[in-house]
């Protein structure tokens, strides 16, 4: 998978690429932990090309969510595919998270 | 003469004077947070030379020394409603010696015909424990001031000051009525706020234990009701038969967002809920495992219990897809793919018979 970082107007712009599953989800979660914590706490990740999230995928991004509020500021996930939608929606995610 | 001596008395004790704030704002601060309660604000001030001269060039006849002069430290704890002044002077007579000779109740002073300043005023001293401690000696001889007031009464002051007038100097006859007026209504609204929080607490006090008794056809469905019934983990059966799908986690959101949905779907009382509840957990238990099963998704939201028995419940009421789509609308808000999602849960559900 692919993961690209930039910062923008005080906001975290992460754009996904592949899937999130067990032979990747330790990568994943290294390159998100600088993401919870420090001074700019709206984060906004595009998962245009995310194809698949495992629950080990879930649970990372129910940490961001956890630390976003924390600091008061907003995670959305943006143009997720339906298959990684319905991922969400079966498991509740989708009651947890902002997906639009 | 006198005057000048007690003002080089005071420049000497300054440092004492910051000491003694920051210990009694922070023995304040320690107990309101062990008691839990909140307040509108604590202010604490040292009297400013000026304002100490001005009074010595007044009084200064009564001052023996300058620890004779009570108010050079001064805290004001500002409550949400008057009657917790009275829970907050208890905490203070608990935390601090008090000097009644010198402390007065201004909300009992007034007279019956009139209206104004309301405040409580306690001349305190750090308490004989501390007092007991070598290098607190010196700060346990002075006394401070601490006023206890609400929010209202001190929002009736501030406007009175701000207006150039000390709260014991009455202001023009010909402006008085109508400051009376304001005072009377402002002490009326913090009689009401009282009353009202006490009736909202007696309220919740009861339709708790309706509630707790599941007597839930008598309890019409507000926020409190939903959260008391919330309370009661009414979900957590089914949730844990959906988790055991995966053996899977259960990670705990909240419902409340449900609560909306629940008042757009006629639901009137808390029975109403519990009949849901009652009526389609075995559908909603059915889709999720349709939906989970060999997905290896070991995680699941505590909502998706209360999400299932309403997609089941619209189903089985003939709302079909169009129904969902409205659900989904309330839960995730507009979106074009509301209706894809509409469209697989029913098929899902035709498949189990729900449809």
């Amino acid at each position: 998978m692919n993961i690209t970082i930039n910062k923008q107007g005080g906001k975290t712009l992460v754009v996904l690429d592949g899937r999130i599953d067990s032979s990747n989800s330790d990568r994943f979660q290294k390159d998100m932990a600088p993401l919870m914590e420090g001074d700019s706490p709206d984060i906004d990740i595009d998962c245009g090309g995310m194809t698949y999230t495992s629950s080990q995928g879930l649970r990372i991004f129910l940490l961001l969510q956890k630390s976003v509020m924390a600091r008061k500021g907003k995670l959305v996930m943006r143009n997720m595919n339906s298959h990684v939608k319905e991922v969400f929606d079966i498991t509740g995610f989708s009651n947890i998270i902002t997906i639009i | 003469m006198h005057t000048e001596l007690l003002l080089d008395a005071y420049h000497e004790q300054l440092p004492l004077y910051e000491k003694l704030k920051s210990i009694v704002v922070e023995q304040i601060y320690t107990c309101l947070h062990e008691n839990h309660i909140r307040i509108a604000g604590l202010e604490s001030r040292i009297k400013e030379e000026k304002s100490l001269a001005n009074k010595l060039e007044l009084k200064g006849y009564k001052y023996h020394s300058i620890n004779d002069v009570t108010d050079i430290v001064g805290i004001r704890v500002i409550t949400f409603f008057s009657d917790e002044v009275d829970i907050i002077s208890a905490l203070v007579e608990q935390m601090f010696d008090i000097d009644w000779e010198n402390s007065v109740d201004k909300r009992k002073s007034l007279e019956i015909d009139r209206f104004g300043y309301m405040s409580l005023h306690y001349i305190c001293r750090l308490p004989g424990t501390i007092c007991k401690e070598a290098d607190m000696l010196e700060l346990c001889q002075i006394r401070f001031e601490l006023q206890m007031r609400s929010v209202l009464q001190h929002m009736w002051a501030n406007m009175y000051h701000d207006m150039g007038y000390k709260s014991d100097v009455e202001i023009p006859v010909e402006y008085q009525r109508n400051m009376n007026r304001l005072a009377g209504m402002l002490e009326l609204a913090d009689e009401q706020f009282s009353r009202i929080r006490r009736e909202i607490n007696d309220y919740r006090r009861n339709v708790q234990s309706l509630v707790a008794t599941g007597n839930f056809d008598e309890v019409p469905l507000n926020g409190d009701t939903f959260r008391s019934y919330l309370d009661l983990k009414p979900y957590q059966r089914l949730m844990e038969k959906i988790a055991a799908i995966n053996q899977a986690e259960i990670y705990e959101d909240s419902l409340i967002p449900y609560y909306n949905v629940l008042l757009h779907m006629g639901m009137k009382t808390v029975g109403d809920i519990e009949r849901l509840r009652n009526k389609y957990s075995d559908g909603a238990y059915q889709l999720a495992l349709l939906q989970l099963a060999g997905t290896g998704l070991d995680i699941v939201a505590y909502s998706v219990a209360l999400q299932n028995i309403c997609i089941v419940a619209i189903l089985k009421q003939g709302f079909g897809e169009a129904g969902l789509i409205r659900l989904f609308a309330a839960l995730y808000g507009e979106s074009a793919y509301n209706a894809q999602r509409a469209e697989r849960v029913f098929e899902q559900a035709r498949k189990i018979n729900l449809v």
